[in-house]
């Protein structure tokens, strides 16, 4: 079964809204500088909650910022 | 027998080593988690780890110096041990008063609360396994008196309680060497 990974346009966004800083980021959603690089280095998995707030500061749908993609198996079979 | 017992020690001894490197690989960051500064929590973390190894070490000096039956009935030696928790716990009060000064950021978000929840499960290990190495040792180091000195089971209760800090705070700190995938 292949593994689901939440995958995030974070970093990108920030640049894209005058070269936001994580800290700026952090404070606006309402978590720690080091949730946002983690978030951005896809090493966690936010909560609906926080996700939502973060599509909000970037005023788009939740689903520019997240997608759900699920990763091939290793071993070819699908 | 005697053969049947050295391979089972044998065996132990191994799996106790074996446990010891994975645990000491743990403490190191898995990729992509080297370069993340550390949170409030996680600071509080490392502070409640020294401050629990200097009172678990000083506790441990003073029985192995003053013999157990005397670490309960000298007035003297329970107020050094008196004084070294009552500083220990300062010094990561006036820890956790510090990081919460730090100013207008979050001192602790949902990640930090994910890991302190699950920080619980290496503390209730560290417990059960002091609780279960002292049953064993104490009943059979006391089988044949068919009672246990009120020292012990002092001493019992206080490694029990400092293990359980440690442990709390290991768990905190091992949370944030890891990635944290709410899917799997």
């Amino acid at each position: 079964m292949p593994k689901a990974r939440i995958r995030n346009q974070i970093r990108r966004l920030r640049f894209d809204h005058g070269e936001m800083t994580q800290q700026q980021l952090a404070d606006l959603v309402g978590c720690t500088r080091q949730t946002i690089i983690v978030l951005e280095k896809e090493r966690y998995v936010p909560s609906l909650s926080l996700a939502f707030e973060i599509a909000r500061v970037f005023q788009c749908n939740i689903e520019d910022v997240f997608t759900y993609a699920n990763e091939p198996e290793r071993d070819g079979s699908s | 027998m005697t053969t049947f017992w050295i391979g089972f020690a044998a065996l132990g001894g191994t799996l106790m080593v074996i446990a010891i490197a994975r645990f000491i690989r743990s403490l190191v960051p898995q990729s992509g988690m080297r370069d993340v500064p550390m949170t409030a929590l996680e600071t509080l973390g490392w502070v409640g780890m020294a401050v629990s190894g200097f009172v678990a070490a000083g506790l441990g000096v003073l029985v192995a110096v003053v013999g157990v039956t005397d670490f309960q009935e000298k007035d003297s030696v329970r107020f050094i041990f008196w004084l070294m928790l009552i500083a220990g716990i300062g010094v990561w009060a006036a820890a956790w008063i510090a990081l919460r000064r730090r100013g207008s950021e979050v001192v602790a978000d949902e990640r930090d609360r994910v890991i302190l929840a699950r920080s619980f499960s290496v503390e209730s290990m560290v417990v059960l396994l002091s609780l279960v190495t002292w049953t064993v040792v104490l009943t059979e180091a006391f089988w044949d008196d068919g009672t246990v000195p009120l020292a012990y089971l002092q001493l019992l209760f206080w490694t029990t309680l400092i293990g359980g800090a440690m442990g709390r705070s290991l768990g905190i700190v091992l949370g944030y060497r890891r990635e944290i995938d709410t899917d799997a």
